[in-house]
């Protein structure tokens, strides 16, 4: 009887791809020079490739943890969060700005610096969650059960939407210890989360019928509030208290690059390490901050119950709806740590490169979501695993080929890990679904 | 009644915009666009009435939008001109410039609007008709009155052709392509490298130079055949997976032409090709060869006029042809599939063997429309095919109507036209006003203000904003409007609002 019923299941993934093979020799073949010629120059100077490791252990520290956000967000809702490369821009611009305005440098003492610096950490990651929390509320959520091509075209869309947000905050004019500029854009904030919580004990409930867009045109009042605010508190203090005021940070045009302020020693102060590996204090700090991260995150999502709830969502959503869980809560609490680890990585990248451009987060992005499909897109360890790889690889071919085909690099290793091996290192078979 | 005066009041506003911008005699092409506005909305079909009310609403519409022209031309040369530091024209040019386009206006939306109450075929015959008029007369006019829109504007139909090419991938067959600019830069440089001296110069010999009538089709067959090699492994993927690989592969393929520009190999020592300059880099390949046809002329830049009309004719034979696909075997094949590729399979469609098909001929839509851009603009340049000329068709696609062609057309003049028209006159004449009164301090702070910046985030906001809005796009019945058989639709089935991206259903009662 039950034989009749089951229909023999060819696995398509066990089916012979010939194309696929073909297409793999023949890259192969293509590529045989190249790979000979690296592997001359590896032999003819292991001392170098020493160096290049390091560099691209640390590049792919960073990437895992922007990968770790197209991870956390795809496992849950299987949505490319294409914007996310942007939110970790905006991380680095809003690190920019505020150490700029509190005017912290490599002169101010660690007593000072290390507690401020841990505060702008706090700061940019609550706004880079924040702002990734408010993309899948505004730009996501309604398509969810959209076909699939729905929410991708939404996220693209946000992803130039937020690009264009770092070119205006790129032309406006920002002052290395403009204190006052830091007492403007504060108070609004704390006057309007002040207004949120008192409507809330004495109207609670109200922000439940509001629609999706009242909130929308409530944040655009704020903001614009936000704005005035910042215009009035910021000349009247300034004209009470003038203070001595140092270069305007955003330079000359909005779509150049920004210095974003030293905060570490750069690399002509002594080293840590000597030759080969030439180990200095700001890798040391990104490995650190990276390493911390990860594991935080690895832990948050193994051993809470939130996190518990988290992997369960990734499961099956309706099942987890069905077991009591929040899944709207669930989903934007992955929003938020992706767009928090996000923030976190544009401060790293900021302190250790000493620069930001509005563009940054279309190429960190395509590489960290490389990483993470080479990695098993949804599969955490995957990601981190991923995004050194990748870091790795980038820095060799930065070295062994040359910086400018780098891109072209990590893409067609993308498009080949998609084509031969589409559910990753660490990832379980994904399947077919369209 | 009221519906018409509403109509004629929006598109005036339009024809301001259009005034205010432009200036001199940009009244009479105000006119052109509002006249068809009016007639093609005000005039639309209502139920029991005669060919005398359309008459009347369309010129209700046409003459509340030619006031407003008129006024706006007076106003404009009043306020604007003297601003901008121009010689302001004679009160009587003005006027007479402004009641011309007011009557250009009156006359197409009079005549829109009657076409609309013909009986049977004839109304769509005369509606066609008179599109036809417009699109042949248009250059004319834009030649006389230096309006110096045509080169935009044959840019933005090259660009149409490309969203045309992409509707069959997206929107017919529903897979997402982000990186169809690469096919759009290898059919240029196919054009490159065929109809310029430009590899017998880097290799000393000379090299036969291909006719452009036969390069533009072998730009199609190599862009298709790249569609082809990228689509062959990738295509059993999931949509999006598909989406990240065309997106890579549309970031490898301007920086392989950009890095090409020292080319060999060379192993042990031993030069197997010499290295040289293959691609031209950042600087590209330039000049490319114009097409030859006896009688005209498509080496003269000043006038463009013949890129215009072929360009014309090749669009009309696309839709001719995208038009036939849709309604063949294939083309049902790719809505069954594009609605559930499971069901469709079971059905007997082979699934691979019918994306492909779809993948490689809108790439080659794509090298087609590089090819033809290529000579146009007389070169190849690697900086014209990044990944924002994806976004920008796919923009059009999605804002006209997905699966629609008049929706596409729509939607990719919008755009084109908001890209490369409006956009860089708002900064052209923010900038000379800034210039011409560089002691008024509220005036010369315009100089700063570059919304071409930010062009890039408009598109972005109309994505995000068609999806959440309406992801069936602008126009997603226009059809009812602009195609042949729409006297037999049902006005239940229009009134009734659609919110499917894709609909089956919809496509079949269009067609």
């Amino acid at each position: 009887m039950a034989q009749t019923v089951a229909t023999p299941v060819v696995p398509i993934a066990r089916r012979r791809n010939w194309s696929s093979l073909i297409v793999g020799l023949l890259l192969l073949l293509v590529f045989s020079p190249l790979i000979v010629s690296i592997a001359t120059k590896i032999v003819h100077n292991p001392l170098l490739l020493l160096g290049q490791l390091k560099v691209g252990l640390v590049n792919g520290a960073i990437i895992a943890i922007i990968a770790l956000g197209y991870t956390l967000v795809y496992g849950i809702i299987e949505l490319i969060n294409f914007a996310h490369g942007d939110v970790y821009m905006l991380g680095a611009f809003t690190t920019l700005i505020l150490l700029s305005l509190l005017n912290i440098g490599t002169t101010t003492p660690w007593i000072i610096r290390g507690p401020v610096l841990l505060l702008i950490l706090a700061i940019v990651m609550a706004v880079c969650g924040g702002i990734n929390v408010g993309i899948e509320r505004f730009a996501y959520r309604r398509l969810r059960n959209a076909p699939r091509l729905a929410p991708l075209i939404s996220a693209i869309g946000v992803s130039f939407v937020l690009q264009n947000v770092g070119l205006v905050l790129g032309g406006v004019p920002v002052f290395e210890g403009d204190y006052w500029a830091l007492v403007a854009l504060v108070a609004p904030v704390v006057v309007i989360a002040l207004a949120m919580v008192l409507a809330r004990r004495f109207a609670a409930g109200a922000e439940r019928k509001m629609p999706g867009w009242g909130w929308l045109i409530l944040i655009v009042v704020a903001a614009s509030l936000a704005v005035a605010g910042f215009n009035l508190v910021h000349h009247g203090l300034q004209s009470a208290v003038p203070l001595t005021l140092g270069d305007n940070v955003m330079g000359e045009t909005a779509p150049g690059p920004k210095n974003v302020p030293e905060v570490i020693a750069s690399v002509s102060a002594k080293p840590l390490l000597e030759t080969p590996f030439r180990l200095t204090w700001k890798d040391l700090m990104v490995l650190v901050m990276c390493g911390i991260l990860m594991s935080s995150l690895y832990l948050f999502v193994q051993r809470t119950k939130v996190g518990k709830a988290m992997r369960a969502t990734a499961q099956d959503r309706d099942a987890a709806r069905l077991m009591g869980i929040n899944v709207d809560a669930t989903i934007a609490l992955a929003f938020l740590l992706g767009g928090a680890l996000g923030g976190a990585a544009g401060m790293i990248v900021g302190m250790y490169s000493n620069s930001a451009v509005f563009v940054m987060g279309f190429t960190a992005g395509l590489r960290a979501f490389t990483s993470a499909v080479l990695g098993g897109i949804g599969n955490i360890a995957g990601s981190m695993l991923g995004g050194l790889l990748i870091g790795l690889i980038s820095a060799l071919s930065d070295q062994y080929i040359e910086t400018r085909w780098t891109n072209a690099v990590v893409f067609g290793i993308l498009v080949i890990i998609l084509v031969f091996r589409p559910s990753g290192l660490l990832g379980e078979d994904v399947g077919q679904k369209a | 009644m009221s519906r018409a005066i509403n109509i004629g009041v929006w598109t005036g506003v339009f024809g301001l915009f259009i005034i205010v911008l432009f200036g001199g005699q940009s009244v009479l092409a105000a006119g052109l666009i509002c006249g068809l506005l009016t007639g093609l909305l005000g005039g639309a079909r209502t139920e029991g009435e005669t060919m005398q009310a359309g008459v009347r609403d369309g010129l209700i519409a046409a003459a509340v939008a030619g006031v407003i022209l008129i006024v706006s031309n007076v106003l404009r040369n009043i306020i604007i001109t003297p601003l901008v530091g121009q010689n302001v024209p004679s009160t009587a040019e003005v006027l007479s410039f402004g009641i011309a386009g007011a009557a250009i206006t009156m006359v197409l939306g009079a005549a829109l609007g009657a076409a609309h109450f013909l009986p049977g075929r004839r109304s769509s015959y005369a509606t066609w008709g008179i599109l036809g008029l417009v699109i042949l007369i248009y250059p004319f006019l834009d030649y006389s009155i230096q309006l110096g829109w045509l080169g935009i504007v044959i840019t933005g139909l090259i660009f149409i052709l490309l969203a045309l090419g992409l509707n069959i991938v997206v929107g017919y067959a529903g897979l997402l392509d982000l990186g169809y600019a690469a096919f759009f830069a290898i059919g240029a440089y196919t054009a490159a490298f065929l109809s310029s001296s430009y590899i017998g110069d880097q290799l000393n010999f000379a090299n036969p130079r291909v006719s452009f009538w036969l390069v533009i089709f072998i730009a199609a067959a190599m862009a298709g055949l790249f569609g082809l090699i990228l689509g062959a492994p990738t295509l059993p993927l999931r949509g999006d997976y598909l989406a990240i690989v065309t997106l890579g592969f549309g970031e490898i393929v301007p920086i392989v032409f950009r890095n090409l520009d020292t080319f060999g190999i060379t192993i042990f020592g031993h030069e197997f090709i010499k290295t040289f300059n293959l691609t031209g880099g950042e600087l590209g390949i330039s000049p490319i060869d114009p097409p030859k046809l006896p009688g005209l002329d498509f080496a003269n830049r000043s006038d463009q006029r013949p890129w215009y009309f072929l360009l014309v004719l090749i669009i009309l034979f696309s839709i001719f042809l995208i038009n036939r696909l849709r309604r063949s075997r294939l083309g049902r094949a790719w809505m069954a599939m594009r609605e559930d590729e499971l069901a469709a399979s079971s059905m007997g469609i082979n699934i691979v063997r019918t994306k492909l098909l779809a993948f490689a001929m809108g790439a080659s839509f794509s090298g087609f429309g590089g090819a033809y851009f290529g000579a146009f603009v007389g070169g190849a340049f690697p900086s014209a095919f990044d990944f924002s000329v994806s976004v920008i068709v796919l923009c059009m696609v999605i804002l006209g109507g997905l699966g629609n062609i008049p929706g596409v057309i729509v939607g990719g003049l919008i755009i084109e036209l908001s890209d490369r028209l409006f956009l860089p006159q708002i900064t052209l004449l923010l900038q000379s006003i800034a210039q011409h009164n560089a002691n008024n301090p509220s005036l010369s702070g315009l100089q700063r203000f570059d919304p071409t910046l930010y062009r890039t985030g408009l598109f972005g906001l109309v994505l995000v904003l068609m999806m959440q809005l309406r992801p069936e796009g602008l126009l997603p019945n226009a059809r009812r409007k602009l195609e042949l058989h729409a006297a037999q639709d049902s006005p239940a089935e229009a009134a009734q609002g659609r919110t499917d991206l894709y609909d089956v259903e919809a496509e079949a009662a269009g067609s």
